[in-house]
C-alpha cells in the first residue's frame, strides 16, 4: 500500500532524457503543460500524445512503472471523465437517463479530458524518474536566482535546502510509518476493519509516534547541519555544477515544434 | 513433546524495485518447545527481524508455514489478531511506538484491544507492572517525560500486558547502559517466571545469550546454518566468526590464555561458570 507512492523516485538510466539539464527538463515540461491545456479538442490532443509516448520510449523507464503512477490516479480520471461525459451538448442523443443524456460529444469530451490528465502525469512522472530530486531542486534554486534583483536569493536557496531536505526523508518517513504501524499491530491495533470514525482513531497510534520522531529527526540534523558550519546559502560554492549543453537546445527546439504542432491544429480544426 | 512454535520450510521475499530479487528467509525449519528461552543471532540483514514478524502473522510466508500449538496460524485468516495476542513481538526500539498521555493508559492499549474494559483492565495492567517493577507512581506520568531506558521497559510491559504465551523481542537491550541493560533482563525473566512463557530473544550480546539462552538459532544470509544448545553454537568459534559473530569474551579470554597453557579449557561461555572455573582452578593449584 505505501510502496505504491512513487512519486518523485527516481529511476536510474543512462537515456538522452536523463543526461538533459535539469532547467531545461523543468522549462521543457511547464511549456509541454502549458500547450497541453492549449489544445481545444481531442483532434489536437494528437499532437501532445504522440510527443509523450516519444518522450517515454527515449527515456528509457520501463512502462510499469508510468502504468502503477497512472493506477494511483485512476479514481481522479474515472471521475473527471464521468463529470464530463454529461456535459456534450451537440451530436446525437446517445442515451437519456432522467435529467441526463448522453451525446456523441460528450463521449469525445470524457475521452478528452481523461486523456489530458492522464498525459499531465506521464508527462509530470518523466521528470521526476529521470531527475534525481537534488538536480531538480538545484533547477529551480538556479532557475529562480533572478530573484536576486529583490534581495532574496537567500530566501531562495532556503526554500530549495528545504525542498531536498523534504525529499530526502519521504522514504525514511515510509519507512517509520510502516514500522510503527506494524509495532501497534502487534499490539493488536486494527488499521483496516471498522467504521470511518474508528478507523481515524485508530491513526492517531500510528500519527503520535511519527510527528515525535519527526520533529526529534529535524533537530537532530538542524544541528548536525550547524556542526559542519552550515549558515545558509551566503557563500556557498557547488561541487556539481549545472552546464546546458546542445542536447538541451535541440529538447527545447523539438519540443516547441510540438507546441507549434498544437497551435496549427487548433486553428485548422 | 509438544512444541508450541514450529516453522517449516519457512522462505520470504519483499517485494519492491529491488532488480536482484533475493529472498530475505529462505528455506527455514525449525521448532520450539513450550517454556524455553530460545536466542536468535545473526549478522546485520541476516533475516532475524523477518523471521520474527512471520511467527505472530505480520507477515505472510511466501512459501512454507508457521505452526503455533500445532495449528497453522493462517488456516483462518480472520483470527490472525487472536494470534498477535498469543504470539507477543517487542520490535526493536519499542520507545519509538509509544503514544499516550499516561504510562498506565499506553501499557493499556494491547489489554484494551483485546476487548477488557474497567476493573479487569486496571487489574491486567497493575498485576503486568507489579511482575516487571514497573512503580505504580509512573501511572500518571507522560511517557514521553521518562528516561531512554524508563521508556523502553514500558514499551515493553506494554506487549507483556496482553499476556502472551510467546513472548519475542528483537533487540530488546540494544543502545541501553548497563543499568537499562540489566532492568530489562530481568523484567523479561520475571515476566518468563510468572506465567511460564516461552521467550525468543534476538540479540547482538553474546554474553546475554550465553547466559539467558536454552537454544541458539543461527542466520546467515537468510538460511538458518545453525539451531542447537547454546554450548555446541559457541564451541563453534570459527564458524560463528566466518558468518560474523563471535564468542562471549570471557571464551576470547581463555583461549588467548589457552595460547600460552594448554591446558586451560576454552569450552566456558558465561562470567559465572569462568570464575568457578578459575577459582577452583587456582585453589586446586594451591594445595598441589
Ligand atoms: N521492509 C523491507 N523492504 C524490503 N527489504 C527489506 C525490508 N526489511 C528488510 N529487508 C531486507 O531483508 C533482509 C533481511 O532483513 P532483516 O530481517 O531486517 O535482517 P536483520 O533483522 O537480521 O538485520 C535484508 O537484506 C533487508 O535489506
Ligand atoms: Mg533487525
Amino acid at each position: 500500500m505505501l510502496k505504491d507512492i512513487t512519486f518523485g523516485q527516481y529511476y536510474e538510466s543512462n537515456s538522452i532524457v536523463h543526461r538533459l539539464d535539469p532547467r531545461t527538463k523543468i522549462l521543457v515540461l511547464i511549456l509541454d503543460i502549458v500547450f497541453l491545456f492549449l489544445t481545444k479538442s481531442i483532434y489536437s490532443l494528437i499532437v501532445p500524445a504522440v510527443q509523450t509516448v516519444l518522450i517515454l520510449i527515449i527515456s528509457k523507464v520501463p512502462a510499469k512503472m508510468f502504468l502503477r503512477n497512472i493506477k494511483t490516479i485512476l479514481p481522479i480520471i474515472i471521475f473527471t471523465s464521468i463529470i464530463n461525459l454529461f456535459y456534450g451538448n451537440s451530436g446525437t442523443v446517445l442515451l437519456t437517463v432522467w435529467y441526463f443524456t448522453i451525446t456523441t460529444s460528450g463521449i469525445l469530451r470524457a475521452v478528452y479530458m481523461g486523456s489530458r490528465i492522464i498525459l499531465l502525469i506521464l508527462l509530470s512522472s518523466v521528470l521526476t524518474y529521470t531527475t534525481t530530486p537534488n538536480d531538480i531542486t538545484d533547477a529551480i534554486e538556479s532557475l529562480l536566482s533572478f530573484m536576486r534583483i529583490f534581495r532574496l536569493q537567500n530566501a531562495v536557496h532556503m526554500l530549495a535546502m528545504m525542498m531536498t531536505i523534504a525529499l530526502r526523508f519521504i522514504p525514511t518517513l515510509v519507512e517509520e510509518t510502516e514500522k510503527i504501524m506494524n509495532a501497534q499491530k502487534a499490539r493488536g491495533a486494527d488499521l483496516e476493519n471498522g467504521r470511518l470514525i474508528e478507523r481515524i482513531k485508530a491513526l492517531i497510534p500510528i500519527l503520535i509516534p511519527l510527528l515525535i520522531s519527526s520533529v526529534r529527526r529535524a533537530y537532530e540534523l538542524a544541528e548536525a547541519m550547524e556542526c559542519r558550519c552550515y549558515n545558509g546559502g551566503v557563500g556557498r560554492v557547488r561541487m556539481k555544477r549545472l552546464k546546458y549543453s546542445w542536447a538541451d537546445l535541440w529538447a527545447a527546439f523539438i519540443n516547441i515544434m510540438f507546441c507549434g504542432g498544437i497551435i496549427a491544429i487548433n486553428t485548422l480544426i | 513433546m509438544a512444541s508450541i512454535i514450529e516453522v517449516k520450510n519457512l522462505s520470504y521475499t519483499y517485494d519492491g524495485d529491488a532488480q536482484i530479487v533475493k529472498d530475505a528467509i529462505h528455506d527455514i525449519s525449525f521448532s520450539i518447545e513450550k517454556g524455553e528461552i530460545v536466542g536468535i543471532i545473526g549478522h546485520t540483514g541476516s533475516g532475524k527481524s523477518t523471521l520474527i514478524q512471520h511467527l505472530n502473522g505480520l507477515l505472510k510466508p511466501a512459501s512454507g508455514e508457521v505452526l503455533l500449538n500445532g495449528k497453522n496460524i493462517w488456516d483462518d485468516p480472520k483470527n490472525i489478531k487472536d494470534i498477535r495476542f498469543k504470539v507477543g513481538l517487542v520490535f526493536q526500539y519499542p520507545e519509538y511506538q509509544l503514544f499516550e498521555e499516561t504510562v498506565f493508559a499506553d501499557i493499556a492499549f494491547g489489554p484494551k484491544n483485546m476487548g477488557l474494559t474497567g476493573d479487569e483492565l486496571k487489574n491486567r495492567v497493575e498485576s503486568i507492572c507489579d511482575t516487571v517493577g514497573i512503580k505504580r507512581e509512573y501511572f500518571d506520568k507522560s511517557p514521553f517525560d521518562l528516561s531512554g531506558g524508563e521508556k523502553r521497559r514500558v514499551a515493553i510491559a506494554g506487549v507483556m500486558a496482553m499476556k502472551p504465551e510467546v513472548l519475542i523481542l528483537d533487540e530488546p537491550i540494544a543502545g541501553l547502559d548497563p543499568k537499562g541493560r540489566h532492568e530489562v533482563s530481568a523484567m523479561v525473566k520475571n515476566y518468563r517466571e510468572k506465567f511460564g512463557a516461552t521467550v525468543i530473544i534476538v540479540s547482538h550480546n553474546m554474553e546475554d545469550m550465553a547466559s539467558l539462552a536454552d537454544k541458539l538459532i543461527v542466520l546467515s544470509g537468510g538460511k538458518l546454518v545453525m539451531y542447537d544448545t547454546a554450548y555446541n553454537v559457541f564451541s563453534k568459534g570459527d564458524m560463528l566468526s566466518e558468518i560474523g559473530l563471535s564468542v562471549p569474551v570471557v571464551t576470547k579470554v581463555l583461549k588467548l590464555i589457552n595460547e600460552k597453557n594448554n591446558d586451560i579449557r576454552t569450552d566456558i561461555f558465561t562470567l559465572k561458570d569462568a570464575v568457578e572455573y578459575l577459582c577452583a582452578l587456582s585453589a586446586g593449584g594451591k594445595n598441589a
